[in-house]
């Protein structure tokens, strides 16, 4: 298969949204109670630290502000996982009825023709609400706002992204192999609750575990820690964008390799 | 003879998830991992507040307050009203509408089985396991039988909350959003992530006067409470006993009512 270029890509990428969008668009019920309901979850993940602040006016050195920050950045690098690799939710449900057989006769990357069909708006509520977030914390904690930090901002939120996007795309990959791979799926995605607390909290063992075999505190603590903590920047949180970068090639070739050894189901 | 036809579904329950036996052990393995978050999370609360009690719970209460919240909830939800709304989709509720069996038994009775399974493989081993990391804080005496009957009741009362949930899909088709938003709901206000204790005043009244608080904080309070006065056991189980009947009723008018104006995709 011949490369194609970046441009095609896109190109090919914003009429697959409008199809798409179009058919959402038909289902507007749906559309409006599930962007309520994504707003909801985030006042309620909101309203459960402010309860919890009530009574602790600081955690582990950590202070409501700062925890706020850490919340606000994990929302907003979700959100991409969210709304673009939506699909792979469905991923089990075509590799079991056979129909992924029809991503295959593409002449198109598989991975991005199979991503890119479906994209999912709501992600866009939790977006809004985790910049909300940033931008009220930050002020609060009275950072600077300095061109260098905005561009710190943003390349540390994209690359926290793509560790959650790669967990999720491996976890995704793993219906290739196994039966039920909606359980594997559904714990990747509950770890993403726990990306907003910082690391510190945890004994040296965890706090491992969750660095280098879970990597979910490269979704929040370690990237923003360039922003909270400019002075005391592990080395991690440096390396934190070429971790995030390899982590999702690495879940690319796997979901690529399921891909190829996927022989449909003969129907 | 009545109650032989539902025991066979429930036999058919016990079976069906015997098959699932990855399931239960990624699920098991994720209820590990969140036990290690909130221990952790607790822990430098708690350390970071200075004082051993906060809001009359101890750090222990508090641990087992929210493990055994979340290993009533992994016991409790049968994702009904996904249920539900995938059969009303794709049309297939009219098969279960025609069964010699009113639906809403039909499909309590066929969870029951998963019921009996999740309660030997996720909820007793949680129990056993934090029994014996909290050193005994658990009160072993009477108190242990009144919890199984205040289970029993928020059983059912989160089954007609869910079974109530599901019929709404009936007219709007929406299954994510809706789901979502029950969930949330029900683990805030419930005192699933944060127990009722910490609640600032006015919120903590209105709390008590919903249904919510019946399923997950009704019988842990009740559990870890070793001597409890009666006036208060009446109290709580009394509150139960309302809101079962409250929430049947109404979940079986709504449906009734409802089932007269569907449209079912291809029936």
């Amino acid at each position: 298969m011949q490369r194609k270029s970046l441009r095609f890509y896109l190109r090919i990428y914003r009429k697959i949204l409008v199809q798409d969008l179009k058919s959402k668009m038909s289902y507007r019920a749906d559309f409006i109670i599930s962007t309520i309901g994504m707003i909801f979850t985030n006042i309620a993940g909101f309203v459960s630290f402010w309860i919890l602040f009530r009574s602790f006016p600081s955690i582990n050195g950590w202070t409501y502000h700062e925890i706020l920050f850490l919340y606000g950045f994990s929302l907003v690098s979700l959100t991409p996982v969210q709304c673009l690799f939506d699909n792979n939710w469905s991923l089990r449900m075509y590799v079991y009825s056979g129909d992924f057989i029809k991503y295959c006769f593409r002449p198109i990357n598989l991975f991005f023709y199979y991503q890119s069909e479906v994209f999912d708006i709501k992600g866009l509520g939790q977006l809004a609400f985790g910049l909300g977030t940033i931008a009220y914390s930050w002020g609060k904690i009275g950072l600077d706002l300095t061109p260098l930090m905005i561009l710190k901002m943003i390349v540390f939120l994209i690359t926290a992204s793509l560790v959650m996007i790669a967990l999720q795309n491996a976890a995704a990959a793993s219906c290739f192999w196994i039966q039920n791979s909606f359980y594997l799926l559904d714990l990747v995605v509950r770890f993403k609750d726990y990306a907003k607390y910082p690391v510190t909290i945890f004994s040296p063992v965890f706090k491992f575990i969750f660095t280098f075999i879970m990597p979910i505190a490269f979704i929040a603590y370690y990237p923003s820690l360039v922003i909270l903590r400019p002075d005391e920047v592990p080395l991690l949180s440096w390396l934190s964008p070429l971790i995030g970068c390899l982590f999702f090639i690495l879940s690319y070739k796997i979901w690529m390799l399921g891909a190829s050894k996927y022989d449909g189901t003969g129907s | 003879m009545k109650l032989k036809k539902y025991l066979t579904l429930t036999r058919a329950g016990m079976i069906e998830s015997l098959q699932f036996r990855l399931g239960t052990v990624v699920v098991v393995v994720g209820n590990l991992i969140y036990l290690t978050v909130v221990y952790f999370l607790w822990r430098s609360i708690y350390d970071s507040a200075g004082t051993d009690v906060v809001n009359g719970m101890t750090f222990s209460d508090t641990l087992i307050y929210l493990v055994l919240a979340t290993a009533l909830f992994n016991f409790m939800e049968m994702y009904a009203v996904w249920e539900i709304g995938r059969k009303i989709q794709s049309g297939a509720i009219v098969l279960d509408l025609l069964k010699p069996m009113d639906y809403r038994r039909y499909l309590f009775w066929s969870y029951s089985g998963s019921f009996v399974m999740n309660f030997f493989t996720t909820f007793l081993p949680t129990f056993i396991i934090v029994a014996v990391v909290t050193k005994g804080a658990v009160p072993m005496g009477i108190n242990l039988l009144y919890f199984v009957i205040s289970v029993v009741m928020a059983i059912i009362i989160n089954y007609s909350i869910d079974f109530f949930v599901g019929t709404i899909c009936l007219f709007t088709e929406s299954i994510w959003g809706i789901n979502i938003m029950k969930q949330v709901i029900v683990l805030l206000l419930s005192g699933a992530t944060v127990p009722i204790a910490f609640f600032p005043e006015p919120l903590k009244t209105i709390v008590m006067y919903l249904p919510f608080q019946s399923i997950y904080n009704a019988p842990l309070t009740i559990l870890l409470d070793g001597s409890p006065a009666p006036g208060d056991l009446f109290m709580i189980l009394g509150t139960q006993l309302f809101w079962c009947i409250v929430t049947t009723v109404i979940s079986r008018l709504f449906w009734k009512v409802s089932l007269r104006q569907i449209t079912v995709n291809g029936g």
